[in-house]
């Protein structure tokens, strides 16, 4: 049964919405986190155990000034953050977050929208997403915005070609570029992290150079470049920066929870799938904990540190994994 | 309802196309000049969808608007401001000559197709499969009908390697040089 087209309107609103409260969320799990593993409370006064730090954040972004460097090449300088933005959000739109529902006589997918290249999809508008951050650091004409840039380019070229071949070794046993399908062959076979654990490392690792998290937020690096590409932004501006760089976080780990661990199945009890959403959430904030971990407990990496590890070790690394997942799945089949 | 929107959709790619690819010769400021040759891209990858190419489309996307001209912008970024200095003034004579052979070939092949659009040769559609533009069908055209030139490309990108290092070792080694 086919899903009706308007259906696609509200669940593309309700996805949209319910990142954006997930960031919000990211942020404040993120302080609290970082603040215990420092052995400190993290925000505890606005409303309970902090929770309304992020509105409170929210407010103060939205009402303070945004001002623009005099030098500043205007339209650009206003349109990259809403460009990160924009390619953040709809990444997540491809992510399978359930089995699919059918009420009141109507079908719904688990996904806002299911197109057969749909990991393709996500690296393109990743790619596409990283001209917001250097447009935004070159249209502020300083220094330090276009140091930001540069590492930017340079780290995430560097790690996008890693991460795109790490995948590869799932397509090959998946036999598919669409999510649904690889988590459908996960289901029919084992979890994916299990035969891929190299593909999975090289992933999460490449996965933070290609956030710019710590310990490889060189794009960033608040004590060289003050905050590297959003130097000169403020306010709600630098905001929608902040946001796009925890959204593309969010859908970093769902990818990987969709390509590694079975998307949105509960293990082995298979009643339980019609509640999908919930097992997703969990496992992508497993894997955002993990990061705020990392975030916490390794020392940044020095420049030439992070290029030489990337090309070197990583892609070397990912490299070997394709073709001998590609050897073992021709000989199996 | 479905061919009007098609429509729609053809002519505003179409448009933005002829138009970012005009604004790539006209901006004085390399970075935005690069800027509009992403949109050329990115509406391309438009042309190529209505022609139910995704995966091509997609593809065109990544690579060319995402990895390569990302590479583009670091270089014009890091070079900093140039724009004080003309194009068009101290240019060696075959860059002009190229220029006009390129511009002649373009017109041949827009006469061309012109030509065979009126002459009825563009008109009978052709049947598109469901595999059609499928990453199954592009992959098994290159390894099949398609293999030799996918080999020469692939060589062609090797020599381009080799050459890019054999250049880097070798400034390196004025560098040493000088240092010494």
């Amino acid at each position: 049964m086919h899903e009706p087209w308007w259906i696609t309107i509200p669940k593309a609103l309700i996805v949209i919405n319910v990142v954006m409260v997930f960031f919000a969320l990211t942020t404040w799990l993120e302080r609290k986190l970082l603040g215990r593993m420092q052995n400190r409370y993290g925000p505890n006064r606005a409303g309970p155990k902090g929770l309304l730090v992020p509105i409170a954040d929210l407010l103060k972004l939205i009402r303070k000034e945004a001002f623009a460097p005099i030098a500043a090449k205007q339209p650009l300088y206003i349109i990259a953050p809403v460009v990160s933005m924009f390619t953040a959000l709809l990444a997540f739109s491809v992510l399978p977050f359930g089995a699919g529902w059918t009420v009141w006589g109507h079908r719904i997918n688990g996904a806002v929208v299911n197109v057969p290249i749909s990991l393709i999809l996500i690296f393109a508008l990743g790619s596409v997403g990283i001209y917001g951050f250097i447009v935004g650091g070159w249209a502020s004409e300083s220094k330090y915005s276009i140091l930001g840039s540069m590492r930017t380019c340079a780290q995430l070229v560097s790690y996008e070609v890693s991460l795109a071949l790490s995948v590869l070794g799932v397509v090959l046993m998946g036999q598919s570029l669409n999510l649904q399908a690889i988590v459908d062959k996960q289901q029919a076979t084992l979890w994916f992290f299990i035969p891929q654990f190299v593909g999975l490392c090289v992933f999460m690792l490449g996965g933070v150079a290609e956030t710019s998290r710590p310990p490889f937020d060189l794009p960033e690096a608040d004590t060289e470049l003050v905050a590297g590409y959003h130097t000169e932004y403020s306010g709600m501006r630098w905001g929608i920066f902040q946001a796009a760089e925890y959204i593309n976080m969010l859908t970093l780990s769902g990818l990987c929870v969709t390509l590694f661990f079975d998307g949105y199945h509960f293990p082995w009890v298979h009643s339980l799938d019609k509640f999908g959403p919930i097992w997703f959430v969990l496992k992508l904030f497993t894997l955002v904990a993990l990061f705020i971990w990392l975030r916490a407990s390794q020392p940044r990496l020095r420049y030439d540190q992070l290029m030489r590890f990337g090309w070197k070790v990583l892609l070397p690394v990912a490299t070997a994994n394709a073709l001998i997942t590609a050897l073992l799945v021709v000989a199996v089949s | 309802m479905a061919d009007f929107l098609v429509w729609v959709v053809w002519f505003v790619a179409a448009f933005a196309c002829l138009a970012s690819a005009l604004a790539v010769v006209s901006f004085s400021n390399p970075f935005y000049s690069a800027l509009s040759l992403i949109g050329n891209l990115a509406s391309l990858a438009v042309l190529f969808l209505l022609l139910s190419g995704e995966f091509v489309a997609a593809g065109q996307l990544l690579v060319y608007g995402g990895a390569v001209m990302v590479m583009f912008l670091f270089v014009i970024a890091y070079l900093g401001d140039r724009t004080g200095e003309s194009p068009w003034s101290g240019g060696p004579s075959w860059q002009i000559v190229g220029a006009v052979l390129a511009g002649g070939a373009i017109l041949a092949e827009v006469c061309v197709v012109v030509g065979m659009q009126a002459g009825g040769f563009l008109t009978k559609p052709q049947h598109i499969t469901r595999a059609f533009g499928s990453p199954e069908a592009i992959g098994r055209l290159f390894l099949t009908d398609h293999l030799i030139a996918f080999e020469v490309t692939s060589i062609v990108l090797l020599v381009a390697a080799v050459g890019g290092v054999v250049l880097g070792s070798h400034a390196r080694k004025i560098e040493g040089d000088a240092r010494t």
